[in-house]
């Protein structure tokens, strides 16, 4: 549940100048609001970590600003969290130096916090002999210890195992929800992003393309290029050829394929066809979804967990995913011709030369 | 021969202990903040001190000794103070041979730190104090390293005090001078009696500041 703006950049350009490069951020406009967490999305260099550190105070813009609603009350947690000599509890207490508490005072609110991500138990041990998730929600700790109204966090999940990111999203999004921080996620790692995100801010090449809850950002992406960021893999190039009412169209892309979109642009549009791959489905579906042609699996690649299937489509090559070691994707082989379906509702057109 | 007494041992003893105490306790004051501010920060200048540092920490002391005595001489630019063959000679002598070592050891452990360390205890909103306090914890066993090499280079150095010195009798003699003059007047029992005063007290510094040192091993 999303509340009152905690934090809001407006027209905020920050410049940073390295031996042979120069880089710009421009923002217009981004607020964080309590309650509420926004994952930062963008590919390496693409100026998260700048954006993170402008609203953290840490960078001085040379435009705009930064406001928040209870000035002093924003922390950022780094990738690789400092651990300082001393204790685990000592770490904690450090973040609440100078505040006038006295050392039981301190001592008493460094253990609730190391509880909240479920660390008491390493109060006593030496920071530097933490494991990276151990020290990560030694980090969590001492940020949250400082009971911040905004809480920014850079790559919170690198280094962690797949077990190790689900709980320690899971501790995450309730401190969240118990105390009504506003939290900022920056990640290169999408599937990660989501594990927290209500909104999604896509960063490209130093600007914010878009920015929307995660539904908007994740199935209508503004261009081709934040939908790569956001995972939509299958990306054609098309046409709208026909219109069969005021939202359904009819879209062409490949080898003269058609397929159903939702989408008003008028018919003759240039468009990018975007589908992700989970919602591209092999054999023919029922009901919901309609048939969109035959297509031959080129190869299937598992990790275990899932499978991903490559295929020629109407000349073009598309991706869609299925649950390893189950039902087709246990059967399929490369060579063989499969019905694809879609939702029309799941194609997404993006006009070209935006 | 004459032979030493304890109480003459004693007040030896004492003199270099203030002597050398005086000239770290400076040395300490000045090359701190230096070591901190040049291990931090890149700014217009630091490498040329960086490198100043560099080469005083392998500086011959006898050479320090003949700058101080050519600044102190009665004809020298400091000459009017009149601090030729006083332990504030001495002490001036000392803090020179020891300030490069304090700053270059302390440079070095700020420089060892994460860079990004400072501005992860920025975002926490700890006051500049207390900033201070967990910059000097965090490197600490860099600091104990920093006085046990200037501590053990002037407890143990004999040329530039001898020079500035003058290792006259019941004002500037120290352990080190006295043993080399014992040495030269053939009174080896004296000698070694001081020398083996002067070894058990550095043992004795060392030890102590080496047990300090692995306590707070992290």
């Amino acid at each position: 549940m999303s509340g009152a703006v905690a934090l809001a950049a407006r027209a905020l350009r920050v410049e940073r100048r390295a031996r042979n490069a120069h880089f710009v951020l421009e923002v217009d406009e981004l607020s964080l609001r309590s309650g509420e967490a926004l994952a930062v999305l963008g590919p390496n260099g693409a100026g998260k970590s700048t954006l993170l550190r402008a609203l953290a105070g840490l960078e001085a813009p040379v435009a705009g600003h930064v406001d928040c609603a209870a000035p002093g009350a924003v922390t950022l947690v780094f990738q690789r969290p400092a651990a300082f000599a001393g204790s685990v509890l000592h770490n904690v207490g450090a973040a609440l130096l100078g505040r006038g508490l006295s050392a039981a005072e301190r001592r008493h609110r460094s253990r609730e916090a190391l509880k909240r991500f479920g660390v008491a138990q390493l109060a006593e041990r030496r920071a530097s002999t933490l494991s990276g998730g151990e020290l990560r929600r030694l980090a969590l700790a001492r940020a949250f210890v400082l009971e911040p109204s905004v809480l920014l966090l850079d790559e919170p999940f690198d280094a962690l195992d797949a077990a190790g990111q689900a709980a320690l999203s899971l501790d995450l999004r309730r401190a969240i929800e118990e105390t009504g921080v506003a939290v900022a996620v920056v990640t290169h790692d999408l599937r990660r992003a989501m594990l927290l995100a209500d909104r999604v801010a896509v960063l490209l090449e130093g600007r914010l393309a878009q920015l929307g809850t995660r539904e908007e950002v994740l199935e209508k992406p503004r261009d081709p290029d934040v939908a790569r960021v956001v995972g939509m893999a299958n990306l054609v190039r098309g046409r709208v050829v026909a219109r069969e009412s005021v939202t359904l169209a009819r879209v062409e892309v490949g080898a003269a394929q058609q397929l159903p979109c939702t989408t008003d642009l008028p018919v003759g549009s240039e468009v990018w066809v975007g589908i992700r791959p989970e919602h591209l489905k092999i054999d023919v579906g029922r009901g919901e979804v309609d048939p969109v042609g035959k297509a031959v699996v080129a190869h299937v690649v598992s990790d275990g967990v899932a499978s991903s299937v490559t295929l020629e489509w109407a000349g073009v090559q598309v991706q869609t995913h299925l649950l390893a070691g189950r039902g087709l994707a246990r059967s399929l082989a490369p060579g063989e011709t499969v019905s694809l379906s879609v939702n029309p509702d799941h194609v997404h057109a993006m006009p070209t030369g935006s | 021969m004459t032979e030493i007494g304890v109480a003459e041992i004693a007040l030896i003893t004492a003199r270099t202990l203030a002597v050398c105490g005086m000239a770290l306790g400076v040395a300490l004051l000045i090359g701190l903040p230096l070591g901190i501010a040049l291990g931090r920060r890149n700014f217009k200048g630091s490498r040329a001190l960086v490198a100043l540092v560099n080469s005083g920490m392998g500086a011959p002391p006898v050479v320090v000794g003949l700058a101080v005595a050519l600044l102190l001489w009665r004809s020298g630019p400091l000459g009017a103070l009149g601090l030729m063959y006083s332990p504030s000679a001495m002490v001036l002598a000392q803090i020179l041979i020891a300030l490069p070592l304090v700053v270059g050891i302390t440079l070095a452990a700020v420089g060892a730190l994460d860079e990004d360390w400072e501005l992860q205890v920025r975002t926490l909103g700890v006051p500049r104090r207390w900033r201070w306090w967990l910059l000097l914890r965090e490197i600490r066993l860099g600091l104990l390293a920093a006085v046990i090499a200037a501590l053990g280079g002037i407890l143990s150095e004999v040329g530039a005090v001898m020079m500035v010195g003058g290792n006259l009798e019941g004002e500037t003699r120290v352990l080190t001078t006295s043993i080399l003059m014992y040495t030269q007047m053939g009174d080896f029992e004296s000698a070694l009696g001081l020398a083996a005063v002067l070894l058990g007290l550095m043992l004795l510094l060392a030890g102590l500041l080496t047990a300090l040192q692995q306590s707070g091993r992290r």
